[in-house]
């Protein structure tokens, strides 16, 4: 770990701490006033682009556990956002529950669901786990889709309300965009310590050489099912936000082209890192709202009648060929250049940087 | 019981297209240890390519250059997307091929759209009657180009000289590559043969069941015969197939459709519990 001249830890705290330096210190708080005071001067579109780009982050830490640090694949995280969203929305539609405490719940449903499907793990890895996942995607989907009609209405759809705490009212996107963020900071807290925790070590033992992880003493086949049910209970945390954000729950909402887009984030960021995860998250959904903006002004351009079509067509050729980009030309992710970058700006004007 | 034959018939057939599908994706897999997950979508491309090409220039030309146009896509997709990562971990790889899929169903909403077309492609022959039963002969075409390319490939891979390179490749890639053979070459080959089996599958789903961008949906079905049958065994891809095509047509007779459109993925799901490597798959042993 690469830290300016004169800073030496002279207790074991210093050495452990994720924020080292008074300037670093400096950064962080002026990064969380800077998300605090953004809706007063953003405007209404960009505060929703926060907002999902908010609770894309949250799901997208959950894979980042279960996939970056763990090595299970999941094509199928979707559908355990779908269980959170579920459970929240079917809680307070025919249970009369508050928001609030339908949220913890989503993350156990999702947990859970994930702990179920990340049962062949006992004996399954890498690709053949990766089919358990799809199966789950569908299966899940499918259960929302035709399963207690009563429910989960798949039909209409399930109305959700916004939340209402301490006479604030969460309709308004300012007041929910608080809730989104503060959500997210806190989950990136828990998921970068979580990581630098014993669970964490084992994860990624387990993600290297699971078979040398048994050997020293590492339950492989538990800790394979920890990280399931942590991954998938922020996914069920990024299925609440969902359902009350879009203020419905529908089946169609869960589609596999997300789980996949999860999955790019985790990618483009840098699998196995939590600043790559935000990368990601950014860095994709500006793609998506890039080409939202640009592909109606190409579609009048090269043939109008073909207008409509071009939107979700280029939406889905841009951000997979960005993965596959990256994939070839830097599997190891945004994540990495930021190291490099940060590398080169402590040893300017020396060129040795890693 | 003449409804209960007319399932199976149907579903010989979809165990047919499985078959075609899953041998593609056998192949490349035990060639190259490349899962291609996105062979669902090449045949979708191959198969909205070919509604193109025969309204363009006529049946068997435009199946000639759909045949063509598979294998181009199967060479291009080994050149430009599989070597450059060689040496990267498999898992790489993997997931290439998955953010293939999208790419490759973006292609098809932007160049043919979201609704369904009609393969414009009369099979010769006329459908038969057996006693109450009666067959489409697109089924039975299906069938048949299904045992057929099924035997062809196999004939092919166990009885060729270029087949038992395939097979010595398959074997251990240092070792091939070390006795001379060409491996890229196998690797180019694999590919290549899988394109060729899309457009097939494509040619034969599209006329049956018309061809739309969301296809795959049902052709991820796939994914679950090669894990039954065992993902490096040539004749698990047909058994498989055949099983859970039949498997499928029954649920959608009987019970209901919705619940057809899971029934892989229960049994993948249940495959991957009792039996990990499939019917006839290998196990691998592990060793530190």
């Amino acid at each position: 770990m690469d830290r300016p001249a004169g800073v030496f830890d002279i207790r074991y705290e210093q050495d452990m701490a994720v924020v080292r330096t008074g300037p670093q210190w400096g950064l962080l708080i002026g990064f969380l006033i800077l998300l605090a005071v953004l809706p007063l001067f953003a405007g209404s579109y960009f505060l929703g682009f926060m907002i999902l780009t908010g609770i894309s982050l949250v799901a997208v830490l959950g894979l980042n556990i279960l996939t970056g640090y763990a090595g299970q694949i999941s094509i199928g995280h979707q559908a355990f956002v779908a269980v959170g969203a579920y459970t929240t929305a079917v809680l307070m539609d025919s249970f009369h529950w508050n928001f609030w405490a339908t949220v913890p719940l989503a993350g156990i449903a999702a947990a859970a669901a994930g702990v179920l499907f990340g049962l062949p793990s006992f004996r399954l890895k890498m690709l053949y786990l990766a089919m358990s996942t799809l199966a789950a995607q569908f299966i899940i989907i499918a259960f929302f889709g035709h399963a207690f009609p009563d429910y989960f209405h798949a039909v209409s759809g399930i109305r959700v309300d916004r939340p209402e705490l301490a006479g604030i009212d969460f309709r308004n996107n300012e007041a929910f965009y608080y809730v989104v963020t503060g959500t997210a900071v806190l989950m990136t807290f828990v998921a970068k310590n979580l990581v630098r925790s014993r669970l964490g070590r084992a994860f990624v033992a387990v993600r290297d050489n699971d078979l040398a992880g048994e050997v020293i003493g590492i339950n492989v086949a538990r800790y394979k099912l920890y990280a399931f049910a942590i991954g998938c209970f922020y996914a069920g945390i990024a299925g609440a936000l969902h359902a009350t954000y879009f203020r419905s729950v529908n089946p169609r909402q869960f589609p596999f082209e997300v789980s996949i887009w999860y999955l790019g984030c985790l990618i483009v960021g840098g699998m196995g890192t939590n600043v790559g995860a935000v990368f990601g998250v950014l860095f994709l959904r500006s793609i998506k709202e890039l080409v939202t903006f640009v592909s109606p002004i190409l579609g009048e351009m090269v043939s109008p009648i073909n207008a409509p079509k071009i939107g979700p067509a280029l939406g889905l050729i841009s951000w997979a060929l960005v993965v596959i980009l990256f994939l070839i030309f830097e599997p190891r992710g945004l994540a990495h250049t930021w190291e490099v970058l940060k590398s080169r700006f402590r040893h300017w004007p020396f060129k040795y940087a890693i | 019981m003449a409804i209960f034959l007319q399932f199976i018939a149907g579903g010989l057939f979809f165990g047919g297209m499985y078959t075609l599908i899953a041998l593609g994706i056998v192949i490349i897999y035990k060639s190259t240890r490349v899962f291609n997950f996105a062979q669902g979508w090449m045949v979708t491309l191959g198969a909205f390519m070919l509604v193109t090409l025969v309204e363009k220039l006529g049946v068997v030309a435009g199946v000639i250059a759909g045949l063509a146009f598979g294998a181009l896509l199967g060479l291009g997709i080994d050149r430009l997307l599989m070597r450059p990562l060689i040496g990267q971990p498999l898992v790489a790889a993997l997931l290439l091929t998955i953010m293939l899929a999208e790419v490759f169903e973006g292609i098809n909403i932007l160049a043919w759209g979201t609704f369904g077309y009609d393969m414009p492609v009369q099979l010769p022959g006329a459908s038969i009657k057996l006693g109450e039963v009666v067959i489409s002969h697109a089924l039975l075409w299906g069938i048949g180009v299904a045992l057929v390319g099924f035997a062809a490939f196999s004939f092919f891979y166990w009885r060729t000289p270029i087949g038992r390179v395939m097979r010595a490749t398959a074997e251990d890639h240092q070792v091939a590559q070390g006795l001379g053979l060409p491996v890229r070459g196998v690797f180019s080959l694999s590919w290549v043969l899988a394109g060729l089996l899309s457009v097939i599958a494509g040619l034969f789903l599209g006329v049956v069941s018309g061809v739309h961008y969301l296809m795959y949906g049902a052709l991820l079905g796939a994914l679950a015969v090669v894990l039954l049958g065992g993902l490096d065994s040539i004749a698990g891809a047909i058994v498989g197939g055949m099983i859970l095509g039949v498997v499928q047509s029954l649920v959608t007779g009987y019970l209901s459709p919705a619940l057809a459109d899971v029934v892989p993925f229960i049994v993948l799901l249940l495959i991957l519990i009792i039996k990990p490597y499939g019917l006839f798959g290998l196990v691998r042993i592990e060793r530190l």
